[in-house]
């Protein structure tokens, strides 16, 4: 649905987006992650043709950018950052205005905003001024605006930004829905709403895709060795170290603030039974031990942060 | 065409819904009533020439270009200026609407606007009427020509408020475009020899087309000068718009 090769743009010398490949299919819903400044919002941009890119090619719903870039913007519902809305028009009056722009046939133009109203929750501030409504309306009006002509793709650029938890929870809880019926690209910084509502993560770092995949994928192929952590009742750590030393197939051993220990395990063994008799044996209590689990902010992190991150090992 | 119109529209609620626009059109009444009544106390004077009061009302004083050259940058200076401060040009440029129709419903709100400025004005005619004969066709020709001007100023002006995204800069950006249009006879004045380039900045004389649509002279060179000066500035506007993509 969304096909994106060799995509690239250079502001004045400095590449923002460089050489960024990647296909979306049609029903999927594609998180895209990336520190400020990565590219993510310049990608969008080129993508809805708001931007010219300086190479590459922009293919949405078989149409290319190049050959008909205003029909490839009829199949495309935008939200980009920041929500600009006209603050002086009623929601009502900003809809017929998107409608009308976005070639909604007149006859359905009643029944579509009805339906936009309905599904983004407008109905108590349709006959509202822009100005006047709060930061979460204004997101949904945004979106409403976005969804109005059924476009078959969806591009929102960080759509819960500055929302408060339970605004968040509205927003995200439409995403999931939307993602129903919809293709979707979505920018975000909150990593929970990646889980939450996307099938697919790439994760954009200095212009450069470094790392493609679902979110459970990411985790275990950024997991690298097995964990696991270890907590025993009133035991000193020292004690605690010392009868590690006997456990064969571990690899290293970390002391955590709060009286807890993760150890890096060889992968080809399982520590959990000799470390549950090893306490039996010493009438030591364990609290508690569980496998260690990539988060995907550990992922993000590592991703975004390491500047060895090799994109094709990741991907 | 109904997306341009749908723009139009919603630029109209623009002006509509902003205090600057009632300023501006208060401020405009005011001072245009004020210089109709100093025509007619003018005229009124014996030892004054004989004229007729909406050809001296129309480009027969500087006054009224001095609004012109003022007024129009307020009514285009946030045009395009606003939707880029705001980002909703983001909106605009990616549904499927082209920068031509854009520009096209953007500077048809400001001319709509700009006729509803001098509307009332027609009920001096109205006075005049009661108290005289004269004769509508100079009147009529005097709006036409009013019309006209307008379309080119308003059409730099348009171009200007493409140019930034500051509205101050791009009311002085059009209001330097326009004095420098203004101003073109002063440069004819100043070259002595005869030259084909010398006539073509002579009949680039607006305060003379004025003049002449005021005695009801509606000359076609004029016509056509006021209104492809103003499509130039216009396909200047969408090609500014358009030149933004690549940045």
């Amino acid at each position: 649905m969304i096909e994106v090769e060799s995509l690239s743009k250079v502001f004045v010398d400095t590449p923002v987006v460089d050489d960024v490949t990647f296909f979306v299919p049609e029903g999927q819903v594609l998180g895209f992650l990336g520190p400020n400044g990565a590219g993510k919002t310049t990608a969008m941009r080129m993508i809805t043709t708001f931007l010219r890119p300086t190479a590459g090619t922009i293919t949405v719903a078989g149409i290319n950018a190049d050959d008909d870039p205003v029909g490839l913007r009829r199949n495309i519902g935008y939200l980009p950052e920041n929500v600009p809305l006209y603050p002086e028009m009623r929601v009502n009056e900003y809809l017929r205005f998107r409608a009308d722009i976005e070639e909604v046939p007149h006859r359905h133009q009643v029944a579509r905003i009805d339906d936009v109203v309905e599904r983004c929750l407008l109905s108590e501030v349709r006959r509202q001024v822009i100005g006047t409504l709060s930061k979460g309306f204004r997101q949904r009006v945004g979106l409403a605006g976005a969804l109005i002509h059924q476009p078959t793709v969806l591009i929102l650029d960080e759509p819960t930004v500055g929302l408060d938890p339970n605004q968040i929870i509205r927003i995200r809880e439409l995403l999931v829905e939307l993602g129903q019926d919809h293709t979707v690209l979505l920018s975000t910084h909150i990593l929970p709403e990646v889980e939450t509502v996307c099938d697919r993560v790439l994760i954009i770092n200095r212009g450069r895709i470094v790392a493609d995949g679902t979110p459970d994928g990411l985790r275990s192929r950024m997991a690298g060795k097995p964990t696991l952590e270890v907590a025993f009742k009133d035991v000193p750590e020292d004690q605690v170290l010392g009868a590690f030393e006997s456990l064969t197939g571990l690899l290293g051993v970390e002391c955590l603030d709060d009286g807890h220990f993760r150890l890096e395990c060889d992968p080809t063994g399982d520590l959990r039974a000799p470390i549950f008799w090893l306490a039996v044996d010493r009438g030591w209590t364990l609290l508690e031990m569980s496998p260690g689990k990539a988060s995907l902010e550990d992922v993000f992190v590592r991703l975004t942060t390491d500047e060895q991150a090799d994109p094709a090992e990741e991907a | 065409m109904l997306k341009t119109l749908a723009i139009l529209r919603r630029e109209l609620i623009a002006y509509f819904s902003s205090p600057l626009a009632y300023l501006v059109m208060t401020g405009f009444l005011l001072l245009q009533g004020l210089i109709f009544y100093l025509v007619l106390a003018f005229l009124n004077n014996p030892g004054s020439q004989t004229m007729a009061p909406m050809e001296a009302f129309f480009g027969g004083t500087i006054f009224f270009w001095l609004f012109l050259l003022f007024v129009v940058p307020v009514i285009t200076m946030r045009l395009i200026a606003e939707e880029r401060k705001t980002g909703t040009i983001e909106v605009l440029l990616t549904s499927p609407v082209t920068e031509g129709q854009i520009i096209t419903g953007k500077f048809l709100a400001a001319l709509v606007f700009y006729t509803a400025l001098w509307l009332p004005t027609g009920l001096y005619v109205v006075i005049l009427r009661r108290y005289s004969d004269i004769d509508l066709g100079p009147v009529l020709a005097g709006y036409l020509g009013v019309v006209l001007i307008g379309f080119l100023f308003l059409g730099v002006g348009t171009f200007a408020s493409t140019l930034t995204s500051n509205h101050l800069i791009a009311a002085i950006l059009a209001f330097v475009g326009l004095v420098a249009l203004f101003a073109v006879p002063l440069v004819e004045q100043l070259l002595v020899s005869d030259s084909l380039f010398k006539a073509a900045l002579g009949h680039m004389d607006l305060w003379s087309h004025m003049e002449d649509y005021a005695m009801g002279i509606v000359d076609t060179r004029h016509v056509v000068y006021e209104l492809s000066v103003g499509l130039l500035f216009l396909f200047l506007a969408t090609r500014s718009l358009e030149m933004k993509k690549g940045r």
